[in-house]
């Protein structure tokens, strides 16, 4: 089978990204860049529109003019145009619809009452998708990048395996033993309610075995690892996966829209996301609608998200044994053999990058989600426009408005270390800095004395420069998997998952997205 | 995209299996990690 297509797309695409970072280059660009306020991402533009613009263009002439010989080149050389046309989406919704749309949301928002684009979360995620989906459903996904259009979720997992990165290990110890007791809590109950409720609803053991996995642990590949242990055809796996992807696309747009409407913060949101919604892919593009501006909530989707697929191997053993039981004369499984065939090895790549990230490599090995506590001279040095040294203690003006409110604070600790930056003019150790952040969440004091603590949390977390970088990668093969992913739900897959799957993985669904949510809601405390 | 149009991988991925997968995904992952640490 060959896959290459002669075409001349990836020519045409390579071109206009060349061409589109030149003219950023050149600043010919600069009036549109600054109405739709992009300026930050002019660094980004150039580089990207170059890279890629320079791959389409060599993929787009070999594409063209050689002739397509069937084999492994073939095969994976003809994925590019694919990923070119993925990224083409990209840069548009990001650099053009995403901005466009904020900028129609603020305008309209005196109007309306209210921002539609910040309510209905149309960020770059979303319309990502959205663009993923109107593509491959109204002008159908183009022959010549079908192939690389199937490497969105290599995407995914490499942004997976990178977020591992933004971690440490005290990091984890915070959030650790929380997401585990939820998470276990919430996958074998899922879990267990699939099985029961498939058993009374006269579904096949093979369907609800396959189903409760998908549902429970972590959507398609959790999906894909069980089949074989309960023997399940390849309808049915299509089955789960369609109604995963079906349920995950509501809770995507829904879980957003109710987060910002129950004022949850970003630890609240990422632990609700990570623990309700069923396939890893829209958990992160739930966390990243919730807070396109900033990865916190990411992180910590991703860390419940993480935590639940390693129940996974549980979840083998006691669908194997349940299967057996069910199954009459069904033939025994080598579960040992499963469990360590299918175990996915993305996840073991995330906790070797945590654990790389754990050393120091990347930033100061305390570092906490990327930024780390400094308040040498040095690190309380910055500089203003003309490349002068600034200091980044505080000034008269700012004590003053301290002084001012310090006798609301009434909390000891909280009242000692008010008293120490005072004295110091600068945050002296990260519990002081943290015991602050309690006041300014709190509201204890009025704004103007907020702004300066938040002003000396500032002078003193500093953002490592490679995590910074980082986030950037991830951010990008989260767009690239995502866009993909739209493209992969067709009308047809979605009409897929109806009937007995369908109602029983949306009862489970809706009960563990609400009862993780009351349990969040009630467990989780804010700290960011 | 119907599965038949491809003769490996399947519908999700141009991968021979999920093992595949994720061991590019790994690979890839480390290579973007050693080149952060040289070059940022």
């Amino acid at each position: 089978m060959v896959y290459t297509r002669r075409t001349v797309w990836p020519l045409v695409f390579g071109i206009i990204m060349v061409a589109y970072a030149y003219l950023v280059q050149s600043g010919a660009m600069g009036p549109v860049i600054k109405f739709l306020g992009t300026a930050r991402s002019a660094d980004e533009m150039r580089i990207l529109g170059y890279c890629f613009g320079a791959v389409g263009i060599v993929a787009g002439l070999w594409q063209l003019l050689a002739p397509p010989k069937e084999g492994e080149g073939d095969y994976y050389l003809s994925t590019v145009g694919g990923v070119i046309f993925i990224m083409m989406v990209a840069f548009v919704v990001k650099w053009g619809l995403d901005p466009l749309m904020a900028q129609w949301g603020r305008a309209a928002q005196p109007t309306l009452g209210f921002n539609f684009a910040s309510v209905m979360n149309l960020n770059y995620v979303v319309m990502g998708i959205i663009a993923g989906i109107i593509i491959v459903n109204v002008f159908k996904v183009p022959a010549w990048a079908e192939n690389g259009v199937r490497l969105s979720r290599l995407g995914l997992k490499t942004g997976v395996i990178l977020l591992g990165a933004l971690y440490s290990l005290a990091e984890l110890a915070h959030l650790g033993r929380l997401s585990i007791v939820l998470i276990g809590v919430f996958v074998l109950g899922s879990v267990g309610v699939v099985l029961w409720l498939g058993v009374r609803r006269n579904m096949p053991n093979s369907m609800t075995g396959v189903l409760a996995a998908g549902v429970g642990v972590c959507g398609v590949s959790a999906a894909v690892a069980v089949a074989p242990v309960v023997k399940a055809k390849s309808t049915e796996i299509a089955y789960t996966i369609g109604t995963i992807l079906l349920f995950g696309v509501i809770c995507m747009f829904l879980f957003p829209i109710v987060g910002k409407a129950m004022g949850m913060g970003f630890i609240q949101f990422g632990a609700w996301a990570g623990t309700g919604i069923l396939n890893s892919a829209q958990v992160a593009g739930a966390a990243l609608a919730f807070q396109p501006t900033g990865i916190e909530t990411l992180k910590v989707a991703e860390i419940f998200n993480i935590t639940r697929v390693l129940f996974l191997p549980i979840i083998v053993l006691w669908l194997a044994v349940w299967y057996v039981k069910r199954e009459e004369g069904a033939e025994k499984v080598d579960l040992v053999q499963v469990v360590v065939g299918k175990f996915p090895i993305f996840v073991l790549g995330f906790i070797l990058m945590f654990a790389l990230s754990s050393t120091g490599i990347f930033a100061p090995a305390q570092h906490y989600q990327g930024s780390y506590f400094d308040n040498s001279d040095k690190a309380m040095t910055t500089k203003d426009k003309e490349g002068k040294p600034v200091s980044t203690l505080l000034g008269d003006k700012d004590l003053a408005a301290l002084k001012a409110e310090a006798d609301k604070v009434q909390r000891q600790d909280q009242k000692a270390a008010l008293q120490r930056l005072i004295e110091n003019k600068k945050l002296m150790s990260i519990d002081d800095d943290d015991t602050l952040r309690g006041v300014v969440n709190a509201k204890i004091m009025g704004k103007a004395a907020n702004d300066v603590l938040t002003k000396a949390h500032r002078a003193v977390r500093h953002t490592a420069k490679k995590i910074a970088m980082f986030r950037d990668l991830i951010a990008w093969f989260f767009t690239f998997g995502l866009v993909g992913l739209g493209m992969q739900i067709t009308m047809s897959s979605i009409k897929q998952a109806g009937g007995q799957p369908l109602v029983v993985g949306s009862i489970v669904g809706v009960i563990k997205a609400i009862g993780s949510l009351i349990v969040v809601w009630l467990l989780v405390a804010e700290t960011i | 995209m119907a599965e038949d149009k491809f003769d490996r991988g399947s519908a999700l991925t141009v991968f021979k299996s999920d093992r595949h997968e994720d061991i590019m995904a790994l690979v890839l992952s480390l290579v973007i990690a050693l080149l952060v640490y040289v070059f940022i």
